[in-house]
């Protein structure tokens, strides 16, 4: 399936939680600013119910996204007031790709967490909690992953300001 | 020749004497001219002193060569040289490599025992040179001469275990103690084996005692009275099989070498140790490799006897020193040939997992031993007797 | 003693002078032995965790009854570099996270970013590009392969797949001039084009590799230790694999026919494999369980060949030409956001990138292969013994620069 099939089929089911869809055009050729949006087309979808999205669309037999191919957070500027989460998601079966973004605020960065859903979200949401500061809701194992345990702060946030120094070694 | 019964019971009815009749260095030190002050009593302490001297140079050069051959041979099969920079085709890399042992930092880990982490490399290392006495390097020259040598051979070498165990538990490292572990269970599993497979050649032998072994397989050119022929006990081969497997677990070799597997427990019991201490363990390695391959040559492959033994006999008559430079030169090269074999393996073959080893042990060579046993006391009795070339 | 591990021994064992009964009818008494559960460090300095990794395991004697892996120990930023750094110089440092298939995340990153540019790729740069993604498949499978065989303390065929891995080296560094970081296929094209020789060069160790090829599955694959030691072992369902989101070889050995060169087809292979010119192997459980350590290994050794198949169809089918496209020096890339799952030797690797329309990347995401396979020794290694362990981290084959970035 295309993505607009796949996106016809998400209304179809009355997907939980989907907001709309963004898709890329050509800049505005009346509008010298507008430089248009390329790549991919995704799904926008509403952060507490991600779970639940993501669980309908590995059971709908037509979308059958069986695997989660990739989950993180994107900050996209420094002065905007969201983050957003992208997941991947890839039919083994279907063989189609879905791209899902889902915005949630920086100052309460919290949603639900998808490893009910799909277990290889785990390792994942602790690499955007830990990164950007997002708290998944019910997540077995809240710790950090690749950062060490005592790190402060959230390196991969726009405003992110280095340390002086860690545990006596300087930063700079 | 005697039945299987009747050998247990005759070597078990003649005391093992350590300082057996014919000590060719208990006889050279008397015949030599000493002052009048010295006490007779020195000559055999005199006759020991050398004899664990020459002990100590055979272990440790048999280490060293056993390590470069190592190297060289693991070389070859993974199309590279080995050493090469030190010496002609590095044959002095030993040297050089036992001098930066030497020098090396002699480290005891804050936790460990320092006693037991002390002595474990010694007892281990004096564990295989008592075998080592045992072993006769030719038929005039031997250190002791003991009637019940497979015995001692068999019992000294098994305390090896304990300093091993000594030296996983005193490291207080958990992988230390899990080569330690796996040391005492493979040990003692592959020991049952060991020695019954063994007693299959002692029953055609009717012997324990090496030499006499050798001796009895002389004749037919040197190797066709071999104990390993099929005209001699068609069980013989699958006995020795199962003796080779036996000792390649015995001697912590690969496939078997689970106590020290590089890839799981880093280095096993010898995890902690570095320096002198650690080389004292490779001593020990290849000294228990070479013991047990002479004794496999004792026992299967005619010892002392070979076409290049019986031709220096007949020109330069029994006895004679070329007679025996002979036999010890068959009997080093044999050792080495089957200290080739194993390495041949151990550079070819993958691991096998522990529960594997204790399953082949106990559940496949202990059985198949016993069953060789009996059968070749069965052939022994009831066969060889009849044959016109026994 | 013949039924795994994992057979004879739950995690929790209750332990009482009463007699057990086990899934295979055999009768096991197990007496009343207090034995105490051992946590012992598996890494970061271990020979077995292919670089610095650490496995906090709780092991019951010889059984893990537990693992936790620990990461981050070769954390270097990559992400936080590609937010800071232009396009083109965000390129070195792809090659540095799977050092082992550098080839493969330059074409995964350039073709991100030429998604979001919408430029055309002449067509030799494609050969090119098909040919050194593959040659590197191989070097990449000859390592894990390799040291597979080290893990189960076979020394020496992985100094035999060195001898390969050696030529194939040679070979792109006569194309490119480094042997490991290759920076080599750039976004737009190739960097430059391959020197005279160079094709026929490949076509000569296509050749010698076959032979070889066939000397490796002698040597290790259907070696008897080699089979006892892998059938049977680290046994993932497919519903566990796909549970975990595993990719490459890790969920073709568990036996479902997915392959993005197949599947999602990129660049070139639409057309070879409308060609029939590759297979995808595909894990049979032929030896044992399906989607065993043995299965693993099998589809990675079979791949090879297949790489192979796909080297000499460029081969036979290119033509000269340009290698790059019309690229400025200074990338403005085109606002907007694309993700690229390419078919790394490892699984499924995926280039997620966000532009603003500037020099410098608002984001770049790497979704690593390894990162997401190694999630899944959680699962499988309580129950193993500890020499399954090995045998189960080394058939996931995961290159620690990845994993942590």
């Amino acid at each position: 399936m295309d993505f607009q099939g796949i996106h016809d089929r998400l209304q179809a089911i009355q997907a939980p939680g989907l907001q709309g869809a963004d898709e890329p055009r050509e800049p505005d050729p009346e509008n010298k600013k507008d430089k248009g949006r390329f790549g991919d087309p995704f799904v926008l979808v509403d952060a507490k119910l991600l779970p639940a999205f993501l669980q309908v669309c590995r059971d709908d037999e037509r979308l059958n996204m069986d695997l989660v191919a990739d989950f993180t957070a994107t900050d996209p500027a420094k002065d905007d007031e969201n983050l957003w989460i992208n997941v991947q998601l890839l039919s083994i079966g279907q063989k189609h790709r879905l791209a899902i973004k889902c915005m949630i605020p920086k100052a309460n960065a919290v949603m639900p967490t998808s490893v009910p859903v799909h277990r290889s979200c785990q390792w994942h949401e602790r690499e955007a909690a830990e990164m950007y500061g997002i708290t998944f809701e019910g997540h077995p194992d809240p710790r950090h992953i690749l950062l060490p345990d005592d790190w402060v702060g959230f390196p991969m946030r726009k405003d992110y300001e280095f340390p002086e120094e860690y545990h006596g070694i300087s930063c700079k | 020749m005697l039945t299987p019964i009747e050998v247990v019971e005759v070597a078990a009815a003649s005391p093992a004497s350590a300082q057996g009749g014919t000590n060719m260095l208990n006889e050279l030190l008397a015949k030599a001219p000493r002052p009048e002050f010295v006490p007779d009593w020195v000559v055999p302490l005199n006759a020991i002193l050398i004899g664990v001297g020459i002990l100590v140079a055979i272990v440790s050069l048999n280490a060293m060569f056993g390590t470069w051959l190592e190297r060289k041979v693991s070389g070859h099969i993974q199309c590279r040289y080995g050493p090469m920079r030190v010496g002609w085709h590095g044959w002095l890399q030993p040297l050089v490599d036992g001098v930066k042992l030497l020098l090396k930092e002699d480290m005891i880990p804050k936790g460990a025992d320092r006693v037991l982490y002390v002595i474990a490399p010694a007892l281990v290392l004096s564990s295989v040179l008592a075998a080592m006495t045992a072993f006769p390097l030719s038929r005039e020259f031997f250190f002791a001469d003991i009637d019940l040598g497979l015995f001692f051979i068999l019992a000294m070498t098994s305390t090896t275990t304990i300093g091993v165990v000594m030296a996983g538990w005193a490291s207080n490292s958990k992988w230390s103690l899990y080569g330690a572990m796996r040391e005492a269970a493979q040990v003692v599993a592959y020991e049952i084996p060991l020695g019954i497979s063994l007693l299959v050649p002692v029953m055609a032998a009717g012997t324990f005692n090496l030499i006499e072994v050798s001796d009895m397989q002389s004749g037919g050119f040197g190797v066709l009275n071999w104990l390993i022929w099929p005209w001699v006990n068609p069980l013989m081969l699958p006995a020795f099989l199962i003796f080779f497997v036996a000792i390649l677990a015995e001697t912590k070799r690969a496939p078997f070498d689970l106590p020290e597997a590089e890839s799981e427990l880093v280095a096993g019991f010898l995890t902690e140790y570095s320096g002198i201490r650690w080389s004292f363990f490779f001593m020990e390695e290849y000294a228990a490799m070479l013991l047990f391959c002479v004794v496999g040559s004792f026992f299967f492959f005619g010892g002392f006897e070979s076409p290049l033994t019986s031709a220096a006999g007949g020109m330069f008559g029994d006895g004679s020193v070329l007679h025996q430079l002979a036999a010890f030169t068959t009997i080093v090269v044999k050792g080495f040939a089957g200290i080739f074999l194993m390495m041949w393996l151990r550079w070819t073959l993958p691991r096998v997992r522990i529960d594997q080893i204790m399953t082949m042990g106990y559940k496949y060579l202990t059985p198949l031993a016993l069953l060789c046993v009996l059968l070749a006391g069965i052939w022994e009795v009831f066969l060889a007797p009849y044959l016109p070339w026994r | 003693m013949t039924s795994t591990a994992q057979e004879t021994h739950e995690p929790t064992i209750t332990r009482s002078d009463e007699e057990v009964v086990l899934d295979s009818g055999e009768r096991e008494f197990m007496f009343d032995v207090r034995t105490q559960d051992m946590e012992v460090n598996f890494g970061p300095q271990h020979p077995a965790t292919h670089g610095v990794m650490r496995i906090l395991m709780r092991a019951d004697g010889e059984v893990c009854t537990g693992a936790q892996p620990h990461l981050g120990y070769l954390h270097r930023c990559a992400e936080k570099i590609g937010e800071n750094v232009e396009w083109l110089q965000y390129l070195p440092y792809t090659d540095r996270y799977d050092y082992l298939a550098a080839m493969n995340n330059n074409l995964g990153y350039s073709m991100a970013v030429e998604k979001l540019m919408g430029v055309e790729i002449p067509r030799r740069a494609l050969m090119i590009r098909t040919i050194c993604a593959e040659l590197n498949r191989i070097g990449s499978h000859l390592i894990a392969f390799g040291t597979y065989g080290l893990d189960l303390g076979a020394f020496t065929p992985f100094l035999y797949m060195f001898r390969e891995r050696e030529w194939m080296m040679a070979l792109f560094e006569k194309i490119c001039g480094a042997r490991l970081t290759y920076s080599y296929i750039r976004i737009g094209g190739v960097f430059n084009d391959a020197p005279p020789g160079w094709l026929s060069e490949v076509e000569r160790f296509c050749d010698t590799f076959e032979e070889k090829w066939k000397e490796y599955c002698d040597l290790l694959m259907v070696n008897h230790i080699f089979v006892k030691r892998t059938a049977d072992v680290g046994v993932i369902p497919v519903d566990m694999a796909l549970d975990f989101g595993l990719t490459g070889p890790m969920l073709r050995g568990s036996g479902v026919d997915f392959d993005l060169r197949k599947d999602m087809p990129y660049e070139l292979y639409d057309e070879i494999w409308k060609d029939k010119a590759f297979e995808i192997p595909v894990g049979t459980g032929e030896k044992g369980t399906l989607g065993d350590c043995w299965d693993r290994v099998y589809v990675r050794v079979m791949e090879m060949m297949e790489s192979i198949k796909i080297v000499r169809w460029c081969l036979a089918a290119i033509e000269p030409g340009p290698v790059i496209a019309d690229i400025p020096k200074t990338l403005r890339v085109p606002p907007g956001e694309a993700y690229v799952g390419i078919e790394n030797p490892r699984g499924e690797l995926g280039h997620y990138v966000v532009s603003d329309g500037g020099k410098v990347g608002v984001r770049v995401r790497v979704r690593g292969p390894s990162f997401v396979n190694l999630a899944v020794l959680e699962a499988i290694l309580p129950g193993a013994l500890i020499a399954d362990a090995i045998a189960i981290i080394g058939s996931t084959d995961i290159v620690v620069g990845e994993t942590d970035r």
